[in-house]
């Protein structure tokens, strides 16, 4: 099975209350998996860029001492959290690939669990109720995210195969998925020979690699999500969300549940129904989305959370 | 009558509450605040009213008998699955799957049903106030489905026996399947049936049935082997 939630604020405000609401859906569907659980947050742009590192199985503090020490040379760079082996580290200004770059090449088993000006990703091994404990997910705000609850089907229960899966060198593009995807083994090995690095034998990977491919050559993510409908094959049910764009994606035979529910003010998307009436109660109306439907939403233009700077008069 | 708050209780217990007080006597319960949880009502084996006020999930009132199901609220996968008598009525949209193998009684989706509604139905009436998806129909065996809105694509795929009639658009008909329109004596049932539950169809509506090719296969014939492989 796996639970997948989406939640979209329609202000657009990075203030909204998504890591609450993407908590309580997850919740109401942690029978559909316990195995590993995680949300992606878009939240209030930073200056430079967050990034979420897995710190790897060698002794956490030497490595990430010399992840710091890398980072550095590109820009300011300070630790801001840390949670076991997941750490969240700020830098002023750096090229995105050049952060990776420098952070893969610590270690075999270092990796980038998300980059971006406003996703971070928070994932572990255990059911949502302890996502609260460890990240106190409640408090995390945005304007939208995502949310995934695992039951391991075909790869191994670790942080790295855990999702939300962020599309490795792509800021702020996630994804969350349900389903198998079966021409998995053919598209990695043409990704492969591109050089591109996988960092899971998890098939779900493959979609955020997918998509940041396509939107690369310059189409929508509404775009990409409808040419995966005919590319990829399998049963899937998926979300996928950057900074400006929030949307799903359901297999041609319908194989997989998806519901929708739109309420004045959100849009929620869920597994099931229990998990949207959990976020929003009621005044929804509840939808199966159909075989092979593509919908998205633009994200409105960006409210800060913050108060707004007074400028004094010149 | 019998009001329960689903709220506090285990699904189970829910379950348990109910067949209690039907076997009691009860002749009507009433679920509030289901939460749209799966399986809810299932296998209920009198002729009994149960309204349940919200949502629900998956296999709601399935494998019941002679129940007189309301659900104010929409409905997850296969509700109704595998009844064998009495009426299922669901105010929202459907899942996928409703009516799944339904033996016999009376399966309303006021709203839309999603992908493969009434599949292989073996008696009863499906009757879908909105649209349908994807192969509704499939591999039904006998009963009836009237659909007052657009159908989705492969509809009635495979059919052996049975008929739908559709009142608005079809997407595309699935294998071996042939498309009439319904007659007045067959509008008129429809129209009587659409009354009952106080929906609103169309004026025409089309009527799809077995095309009957795929009843036998005629194991020289090489065009069969070549669709197959």
């Amino acid at each position: 099975m796996c639970g997948i939630v989406g939640y979209f604020d329609k202000s657009g405000s990075v203030g909204s209350p998504a890591g609450a609401k993407l908590l309580a859906m997850l919740t109401a569907l942690g029978r559909r998996g316990p195995d590993s659980s995680g949300v992606a947050i878009w939240g209030e742009p930073a200056d430079g860029l967050v990034l979420r590192v897995k710190g790897g199985q060698r002794r956490d503090e030497p490595t990430i001492r010399e992840i710091i020490r890398r980072l550095r040379r590109l820009g300011r760079t300070r630790v801001t959290a840390a949670h076991g082996s997941l750490f969240r580290l700020d830098i002023d200004k750096a090229e995105p690939a050049e952060c990776v770059a420098a952070i893969e090449a610590v270690a075999p088993d270092v990796e980038v669990v998300s980059l971006g000006r406003q996703l971070e990703i928070v994932k572990q091994v255990d059911a949502p109720r302890n996502l609260e404990t460890e990240f106190r997910v409640s408090r995390m705000t945005g304007s939208h995210g995502l949310g995934h609850t695992r039951l391991s089907t075909e790869s191994r229960v670790d942080l790295s195969h855990s999702q939300p899966f962020w599309a490795h060198g792509t800021p702020d593009l996630a994804v969350v998925h349900n389903g198998h995807i079966t021409n998995y083994h053919r598209l990695r090995r043409i990704y492969e020979q591109e050089g591109v690095r996988f960092y899971t034998e998890n098939d779900s990977e493959i979609i955020g690699i997918y998509l940041a491919r396509k939107m690369r050559d310059g189409v929508s993510l509404a775009e990409a999500l409808e040419a995966s409908v005919k590319e990829l094959d399998g049963s899937f049910s998926y979300l996928a969300a950057t900074a400006t764009a929030f949307g799903y994606a359901k297999d041609p035979f319908c194989l997989k549940p998806l519901i929708v529910g739109e309420s004045p003010g959100a849009v929620t998307i869920a597994n099931e129904e229990a998990a949207i009436h959990a976020a929003l109660g009621g005044g929804y109306r509840a939808r199966e989305a159909g075989a092979g439907e593509v919908l998205t939403w633009e994200i409105p233009r960006r409210q800060s959370a913050r108060p707004p700077r007074r400028r004094r008069a010149a | 009558m019998r009001l329960i708050d689903c709220d506090a209780l285990s699904v189970r217990q829910i379950n348990e509450t109910i067949h209690r007080a039907v076997a009691d006597g009860e002749r009507e319960v009433h679920l509030q605040r289901p939460g749209a949880r799966h399986n809810l009502a299932v296998a209920v084996l009198h002729d009994v009213r149960i309204v349940i006020d919200g949502p629900v999930g998956y296999y709601c009132g399935g494998m019941s008998d002679g129940v007189r199901l309301e659900i104010h609220g929409s409905a997850g996968w296969g509700v109704a699955e595998c009844l064998l008598s009495g009426s299922v009525v669901i105010d929202g949209n459907a899942g996928n799957g409703a009516a799944a193998s339904i033996r016999g009684g009376t399966v309303v989706v006021k709203g839309d049903a999603a992908a493969r509604a009434g599949i292989a139905m073996k008696g009863g009436l499906l009757v879908i106030g909105g649209d349908t998806g994807y192969m509704a129909g499939f591999m039904m065996q006998r009963g009836r489905i009237i659909v007052c809105g657009n159908a989705g694509p492969a509809l009635a795929d495979s059919m052996y026996e049975g008929v739908v009639y559709v009142g608005g658009e079809i997407a595309e008909l699935g294998n071996d399947t042939v498309v009439t329109d319904a007659n007045p004596e067959e509008l008129a049932e429809i129209r009587g049936a659409l009354e009952r539950y106080a929906l609103k169809g169309p004026d025409a509506f089309r009527k799809v049935v077995s095309g009957r090719k795929l009843w036998n296969y005629d194991k020289k014939e090489l065009d069969a082997w070549k669709a197959a492989f």
